[in-house]
């Protein structure tokens, strides 16, 4: 099975293959809802095909080089990202209401995409060192504080969504590296298990069933067992409590979020179009070019984070599911790369990209087909933007380079 | 890794644990992918082309109204009416256009504001109706004032005759129609809302047409669906045959100018009315344009009430008219034949009250009574019916309850009996006394103009007619062919013999020396009665009924006369015109035209 010399095994296709369909259909279906546009809309498709072959091209150079490059980048690199954060919070571009863009005429690119590489990088170089313990307090504070001041200045642009990213692979990072994800549980099972009260009851048994298998897996004593299970079961509670004493205008607002069909005109919009477009799509989809949601604009700014949507109802059922079998295929080759890693270096900067990586698939694609409520992240390969792209393909060429260097088990 | 000796989990563990999350998350996107493209389909491809397809309604042409011979009576005719497409339009230049328009300032700010509601690509209507001088400067300055536009739209129009309260006119449906009929009428859509327009909206509406247009999120059209192949065209309605004759109603409708009242002319044999009115009329026209508010406001305000169908709504006692039912009666039940006399000493008396006659008349039988209109002939006759068998007799000739003509607007009068005097003043709270005048039409029974026409009709075709209606059918799409409406066959079952005693006495009231022999033609024979009404309220009710030619009724009329005195001397001369006008028009054409026109039915 393992030729050594095949091209195979020093290049992985199953990661590579997936991304070129993705940046395929990304392709498509951004030439399908723009195209016919007027304004400087019309031009996105060029500007991302010429973004794509510079995204293929640097991929290829960064899966060219080597462990110990990223490593010595990795602090300087972190450094420049975060006086990118700091520029763009004074001379920065307002688009969708984030002041996260610095606009160089005809590009428009955005730090935090370098800083999100950056902080990978960095954080995982720092814990990767061979003297620092997590159950050291002044460790755990320093490799929290690398990756929480790039999130305290993309809060500051007003970018919720990609702060919450950051939020994600640093907790994936931090995860492997050993931080105990007991305390991870504690903290964060009771927010979660209010969260998915509001969609009623199933979804909270299936809460309670996983926590209940963490703690299994996690095997603590049967006192901080029973007090996190209860107190996750009293906070299920929560939100019909605080629900009741809601004034009936936030009432309102909470509903919606539930249930966009409560303002169909309004709030709900949006998602009731995404979902029209992607049920509409059937089998086969409607065709390139043909599906009338996305000709006629139904869906707004649908080049953006709604462009699940236009695959869905142009290429139909089969078209969607062979984008998330690309991802599937994608998250999968990586977390094998947990194992065969070639450093614990290595090992956490591929646990952060999958991180941020599983984290859009997982929102973006929830919020189009009506699992998630609306959080404005991209949808990563696919959705229009040339610095995103481009980062996000570095993201993949570093994974890359990992698995050429990569140890047999 | 000494990091992990607390809290020891494998590597192995935290890799598969991240790799199964993966693969559990995929599967549930794509069973909701399934749920969504494949299983829910249909819903979201429905609603999807209901997004950008939208079908513009194409209004048919509502059916017209033909007279007996064909003649138009009620058509259809283009108007233009003038809109404004709110998202182009420019506000700040809307005083111009009202200027040009002469609309009044502020006009089309008030619209706007009134439709606020609505997608701003949708046209509204600003002006109805307008002339082509404004058609013409909206064409010359279309550059200037974007988003105001016009379309051409059917509006009634009434060539020949008035009929306003037989026609009825049309409204915009109301929120509880729409709710009852939404798969036929959108909101905005005109439906019948009285007389036929209203009875026969199912036939003359027609059919919606649809062209279907493609249109973005922000309704603006692309262009057509499908090169228009599922557009479908809209079905005119049926065209109406009325038993109208459009000369008989415009001699009918002149005569009552300035006049209350009402006339009813009917078809003895089949039951088709000939000639309708209801006076004072309105101006249907007026209608069908703009709601024009000063006119409903002068028409709700005017004393003479011209919206009342007298013809089929107002209720007054029928005064002498009603002597010939009790006759009918009498002989009927073999209390009197024709050679029966009462004596009429000028008056009667009964208690301590006395009923007066005009005259004493001596020794008549029923025959000179009905001529010379005896009252105590009647008065003294009804004590010999009764209360009750009279009430009966006068039901079997469709009193007391509605003629069901085919227009909704009808009441059904009163005819006392001994259980309504009962329910009324108490068991025995009141006497034989009450029913004195009922044999001379008065008192507490009340008929309309219409009841008295059906029994005119029935007495001129001996006790057999049809229920009364204005249609007679509709015309079979391209063909001059008439697909007649059925009604219902009306009989009395009463001999023979009691009619041609009563009809010799009608025949004497104006060919004799009775009441109404002022209207005597010698060419067209006609028999009848004549009725003043007593009135609490003002001056006496004129009636006149009658039938014409005496011998062979072709035309049973009933005519009202509110407050105008004497029925010989204000009905009378009516039904005299009427009949002549009928009758001259007809001779010419009877032995060509009467045989195709008249359905045929058994009888």
């Amino acid at each position: 099975m393992k030729i050594k010399t095949s091209l195979n095994y020093r290049f992985d296709f199953n990661i590579f293959i997936p991304y070129l369909i993705l940046v395929i259909f990304s392709l498509l279906a951004i030439y399908s809802s723009t195209i016919n546009q007027t304004g400087p809309v019309a031009y996105n498709f060029y500007k991302q095909f010429v973004f794509a072959i510079i995204s293929i091209v640097v991929l290829y150079y960064t899966y060219k080089q080597s462990e110990g490059f990223f490593e010595s980048i990795s602090f300087p690199l972190y450094l420049f990202s975060l006086f990118l954060l700091v520029v763009v919070l004074i001379v920065g571009k307002t688009i969708n209401n984030s002041k996260s863009w610095l606009s160089f005429g005809f590009i428009n690119f955005q730090p935090s995409e370098l800083a999100k590489i950056a902080t990978i990088l960095y954080l995982s170089k720092f814990l990767s060192s061979k003297t620092i313990s997590l159950d050291n307090i002044k460790d755990l504070f320093i490799s929290i504080l690398i990756g929480i001041v790039p999130v305290i200045l993309i809060l500051l642009e007003n970018d919720t969504g990609t702060s919450f990213v950051f939020i994600v692979f640093i907790v994936f990072i931090l995860f492997m590296k050993g931080f105990n994800p007991l305390l991870l549980i504690i903290i964060a099972s009771p927010f979660l298990i209010i969260f998915a009260s509001m969609f009623g009851i199933i979804p909270v048994i299936l809460f309670l069933i996983i926590i209940l298998v963490a703690l299994i897996l996690l095997k603590p004593n049967i006192i901080i067992s029973t007090y996190i299970f209860l107190f996750n079961v009293i906070s299920s509670f929560f939100f019909n409590y605080i629900f009741n004493i809601l004034s009936a205008h936030q009432k309102k607002r909470v509903e919606v979020f539930l249930n966009p069909e409560a303002d169909p005109k309004g709030a709900g919009y949006n998602i009731i179009q995404v979902k029209v477009a992607i049920g509409s799509g059937g089998l086969f989809g409607k065709g390139f070019m043909n599906g009338n949601q996305t000709q006629l604009r139904f869906v707004p700014e649908q080049w953006t984070d709604f462009i699940y949507s236009v695959i869905g109802e142009e290429w139909g059922f089969i078209g969607a599911s062979v984008v998330v079998l690309c991802f599937a295929l994608i998250l999968v080759k990586i977390s094998k790369l947990f194992l065969t890693a070639h450093s614990e270096f290595s090992r956490l900067v591929s646990v952060g990209i999958f991180g941020f990586l599983f984290f859009h698939f997982f929102v973006n694609i929830g919020m189009c087909v009506g699992l998630f409520p609306v959080i404005g992240i991209p949808l990563p390969f696919v959705s229009y933007g040339g610095s995103a792209l481009l980062f996000n393909s570095i993201a993949l060429g570093i994974i890359l380079s990992f698995y050429k260097h990569r140890v047999s088990i | 890794m000494n990091t992990n000796e607390k809290f020891d989990i494998p590597i192995e563990i935290k890799s598969a644990l991240l790799k199964y999350i993966v693969i559990i998350i995929s599967i549930v996107f794509i069973i909701q992918l399934f749920y969504l493209q494949i299983l829910n389909n249909e819903y979201f491809n429905t609603k999807s082309t209901q997004n950008s397809i939208k079908g513009i309604p194409i209004q048919p042409i509502r059916g017209a109204f033909l007279d007996r011979n064909l003649n138009v009576l009620v058509e259809n005719i283009n108007t233009f009416t003038v809109k404004i497409i709110p998202a182009y339009f420019d506000t700040s230049k809307a005083k111009y256009v009202e200027d040009a328009l002469n609309l009044e300032r502020g006009t089309i700010l008030r619209y706007l504001r009134t439709t606020q509601s609505y997608s701003p690509y949708i046209p509204i209507r600003i002006k109805k109706d307008a002339p082509f001088k404004n058609i013409a400067w909206i064409e010359e300055n279309k550059e200037f004032f974007k988003g105001l536009t016009y379309s051409v739209e059917l509006q009634r129009h009434y060539p020949e005759v008035s009929g306003s309260h037989m026609f009825g006119y049309l409204k915009e449906i109301s929120k509880k129609q729409l709710e009852e009929k939404k798969h036929i009428y959108s909101m905005g859509d005109l439906i019948g809302y009285c007389g036929i327009e209203k009875t026969y909206e199912d036939y003359i509406r027609g059919e919606k047409g649809y062209q279907y247009i493609v249109v973005d999120s922000k309704q603006r059209e692309i262009g057509r669906y499908n090169d228009g192949k599922n557009d479908k065209k809209p079905q005119k309605g049926f065209d109406l045959v009325l038993g109208i004759d459009k000369d008989v109603q415009k001699v009918a409708e002149e005569k009552f100018k300035g006049l209350r009242g009402a006339i009813v002319a009917i078809e003895p044999q089949t039951g088709e009315i000939i000639a309708f009115v209801s006076s004072p009329e309105y101006d249907l026209s007026r209608f069908s344009a703009f709601t024009d508010k000063a006119y409903w406001d002068s028409l709700l305000n005017d004393p003479n009430v011209p919206l009342f169908n007298r013809a089929t709504m107002s209720i007054n006692p029928p005064g002498s008219t009603f002597k010939i039912l009790a006759a009918i009666a009498a002989l009927e039940e073999g209390l009197i034949d024709e050679n029966t006399t009462i004596s009429c000493p000028g008056s009667f008396v009964y208690g301590n009250r006395s009923f007066k006659c005009h005259g004493a008349h001596g020794n008549v039988n029923v025959i000179h009574a009905i001529e010379h209109s005896c009252n105590v002939f009647f008065y003294k006759l009804i004590f010999k019916i009764g209360l009750d068998k009279w009430a009966e007799y006068s039901r079997k000739f469709g009193f007391g309850s509605k003629t069901n003509v085919d227009i909704t607007e009808e009441v059904k009068g009163l005819v006392p009996d001994s259980k309504y005097y009962d329910k009324r003043y108490g068991k025995n709270g009141w006497t034989q006394g009450f029913i004195v005048s009922l044999g001379i039409g008065q008192g507490e029974l009340s008929v309309t103009p219409i009841q008295l026409a059906l029994y005119t009709a029935l007495i001129a075709n001996n006790g057999v007619s049809y229920q009364p209606h204005i249609v007679k059918g509709y015309l079979k799409p391209g063909t001059k062919e008439i697909i007649p409406f059925k009604f219902p066959k009306i009989e009395t079952h009463i001999s023979q013999r009691t009619f041609d005693i009563v009809k010799q006495g009608m025949f004497l009231v104006v060919n004799g020396s009775g009441t109404a022999t002022s209207i005597r033609m010698p060419d067209i024979p006609i028999a009848g009665k004549t009725g003043t009404a007593q009135n609490p309220h003002g001056k006496d009710h004129a009636y006149f009924i009658g039938y014409a030619p005496a011998d062979n009724p072709k035309l049973a009329i009933a005519c009202f006369v509110e407050n105008a005195g004497f029925g010989a001397t204000w009905a009378a001369p009516i039904v005299k015109e009427v009949v002549h006008a009928y009758f001259n028009k007809n001779k010419i054409k009877q032995t060509s035209k009467d045989s195709t026109n008249t359905p045929k039915r058994k009888q």
